[in-house]
């Protein structure tokens, strides 16, 4: 059945695209996870690309050349991204979406290159991906440490001068410590306090007294949510009343069930915005495109990276650069594309330039509020 | 000094639970000379079983809250005491002749099965206690304010170490486990029923350690399929920090280690606390071997 159903998928596909390719259409691959563990992100991916896709072709295209887009699947494997890569290059594309894991992209990323493919990935976080200096490679989300850039940044525009710096020696929290400790050297604020804690206990009140003592005006504390919410029903127990800040680990609806909502009340967190909180014109009006579509919003940001990957595109083709160099070339310089999660941009090495992080606040009621943009 | 004295109350108040976690430990050893590696994972289960009757069954909504905590304890300690006797009627008991090391292993298996056991029928994720339990008072001791449910965990640990004391040293039930303790097969000469005075070891001991878990749930809310784990360890040291078997032992021990812990988050780094705490175990026990307050054993000739 499952067979019968991919083959009568293929059969429609190509009696559509035997239909559209008369003209001498530009050719889109877009490779994501449709099956495997990541496979309800590569739907979201997909439907996305194939909104947008669809919308510019229902517009005659761009400058009259229509998008044809062939759709590969990864598996979420970097074995099988290895295979969908060379098909896609085979099937003669200019430019590639894609894809979700940082392993499943590396693994891509070299054939792509050298068919002189552009790639624009759209999840794969990992640093080292742009540090290879690929001409043709790009990502529209973060790279790893692109949040210890933006919570220096949160701090400066807040204006705290004396900070308390906690960790809890994971990986991931021990980086985004010094990551940030390394962002806001030479600018003037102080890190007072630097230590971690030890994840999974109950009692942080030594840790928090010792805090006090060094009198910071300010906590950020990068680990994970169970911790984050003992430290904000510890240091509400003690009377002590300092703003605390998180990272995208404290995202997690139980951090004030564990807090209790009068301790969470105004701590804030960093965080890529939830798809319904994106606040921009243009993501208003692509959610409501989606919703209208598809009867559900996409389920996280990721797969709507991909709709500011096809953006990109879009824009390349807009300023009449069709062949994958050029395109490469005009993404490298590129500024202030109105992409659907914020103004996009590229540097030299691909990543993307733009802020993408956001400042969520708890709310009297423990709600997640998304603080705007000033 | 005001930095001092704080950091001693946070590790008293640590300290507390050890000290209750490290009575269930101290009481099997004492008898059995068997480590329960279970006993952690029990005291998990009574947390676990704690939130269920107050979340689940409505006790909380339904009674005022002081006696939905206080039947719920009762209730707890019991079906944990149960767990605990089955415990040792599966895991222990069919390895008695088999020498230590069996039933060391048979004890971290144990743990093993209920840490799983937690996590395949509750889940993984976090579970939050309700808050209107917690008793949100703040008492002022010579100048320091202290929040109330801390000097009520101290109090409980006191408290139901006193009362074992007196149990084993005033009863016949007491006495009875003591003879046990020093030498079985003389015990059962005697006329002492070895099987049943086990049992109940293992009644009391994991009762306690329900107890335990409740007590953590209301005062840090937090509770897990792995805290077992983690309490079970440092209260397994203060057990041995005081003198394994020993029960005002583990009362000292548990105290200690509470506040050699908070002081070396205060005078050294946070991070280096349990390896300092370890360290200072480490030089306690090539001073003093058996631990701080010695077992007391009749000389085997």
């Amino acid at each position: 059945m499952k067979k019968f159903s991919t083959a009568a998928l293929a059969l429609t596909l190509a009696l559509a695209l035997c239909g559209t390719s008369l003209a001498a259409d530009f050719k889109l691959g877009l490779m994501c996870p449709q099956t495997g563990k990541w496979a309800s992100e590569g739907m979201d991916m997909k439907n996305v690309v194939m909104l947008l896709v669809d919308n510019v072709n229902k517009q005659g295209g761009i400058n009259g050349q229509k998008i044809e887009l062939i759709i590969e699947d990864d598996a979420g494997d970097p074995r099988s991204a290895a295979l969908a890569a060379q098909k896609l290059a085979s099937s003669e594309v200019t430019a590639v979406i894609g894809t979700y894991g940082s392993a499943v992209t590396e693994a891509s990323q070299n054939i792509y290159d050298e068919s002189e493919i552009v790639q624009i990935a759209t999840g794969s976080t990992s640093i080292r991906l742009t540090e290879k200096g690929l001409r043709y490679f790009f990502r529209t989300c973060p790279r790893d440490d692109a949040q210890g850039l933006a919570a220096a940044a949160v701090i400066k525009k807040k204006g705290f001068k004396n900070i308390a710096l906690v960790h809890d020696n994971s990986s991931y929290a021990k980086g985004l410590a010094e990551e940030t400790r390394d962002a806001l050297k030479g600018s003037g604020v102080n890190i007072v306090f630097y230590d971690a804690l030890t994840p999974g206990e109950r009692d942080y009140t030594a840790t928090l007294t010792k805090m006090k003592a060094a009198n910071p005006d300010f906590i950020f504390f990068t680990g994970y949510y169970p911790e984050t919410g003992m430290l904000l029903r510890q240091k509400k127990e003690m009377g002590w009343n300092v703003p605390m800040m998180g990272g995208d680990a404290a995202n997690h609806a139980d951090l004030v069930k564990i807090a209790g909502p009068d301790a969470a009340a105004g701590y804030f967190f960093l965080s890529p915005p939830l798809p319904q909180d994106m606040d921009t014109e243009a993501a208003k009006a692509f959610l409501a495109d989606f919703k209208a579509t598809y009867k559900s919003l996409p389920v996280s940001v990721w797969g709507v990276m991909a709709g500011d990957a096809f953006v990109a595109i879009e824009a390349a083709l807009k300023a009449g650069k069709t062949t994958s160099a050029d395109i490469a070339d005009f993404l490298h310089n590129a500024k202030d594309l109105p992409a659907i999660t914020g103004t996009m941009g590229f540097d030299k090495k691909g990543d993307r330039v733009g802020d993408f992080y956001r400042v969520y606040v708890v709310d009297k009621t423990g709600a997640f509020k998304l603080e705007p943009k000033n | 000094m005001e930095f001092f004295v704080q950091q001693l109350l946070n590790g008293l108040a640590v300290g507390g639970i050890y000290a209750l976690v490290a009575l269930g430990y101290t009481m099997v050893y004492g008898v059995l000379k068997l480590i329960n590696f279970a006993h952690g994972d029990l005291f998990a289960v009574g947390a676990y079983l704690g939130l269920t009757l107050l979340v689940s069954c409505h006790l909380g909504q339904t009674l005022p809250p002081f006696f939905a905590v206080l039947l719920v304890f009762v209730l707890v300690a019991l079906m944990v005491a149960l767990v605990g006797y089955l415990l040792e009627r599966v895991a222990y008991r069919p390895l008695r002749g088999a020498g230590r090391l069996s039933a060391v292993v048979s004890a971290l298996g144990a743990s093993i099965f209920f840490e799983n056991a937690l996590m395949l029928i509750y889940g993984a994720r976090v579970f939050v206690y309700p808050d209107f339990l917690r008793p949100d008072f703040t008492v002022t001791l010579f100048g320091y304010q202290i929040p109330g449910m801390r000097l009520l965990v101290i109090a409980v640990s006191v408290v139901l170490m006193i009362a074992l004391q007196i149990f084993m040293l005033r009863t016949k039930v007491g006495a009875a486990m003591r003879a046990v303790a020093i030498d079985q097969g003389a015990a059962r000469l005697m006329g002492i029923n070895v099987n049943r005075i086990i049992s109940l070891v293992f009644l009391i001991g994991p009762g306690l350690g329900g107890a335990a878990g409740i007590l953590v749930g209301i005062y840090y809310g937090q509770i897990d399929f792995l805290m077992g784990w983690s309490y079970g360890l440092k209260a397994f040291t203060a057990a041995i920090l005081g003198g394994i078997g020993n029960i005002p032992g583990a009362m000292v021990g548990g105290l200690l280690l509470g506040v050699v812990e908070a002081m070396a988050s205060a005078y050294f780094a946070v991070a280096w606390k349990d390896a300092v705490a370890f360290f200072v175990l480490i030089l306690i026990l090539i001073v003093r071997p058996t631990g701080f307050l010695c077992e007391r054993t009749a000389d085997k000739l």
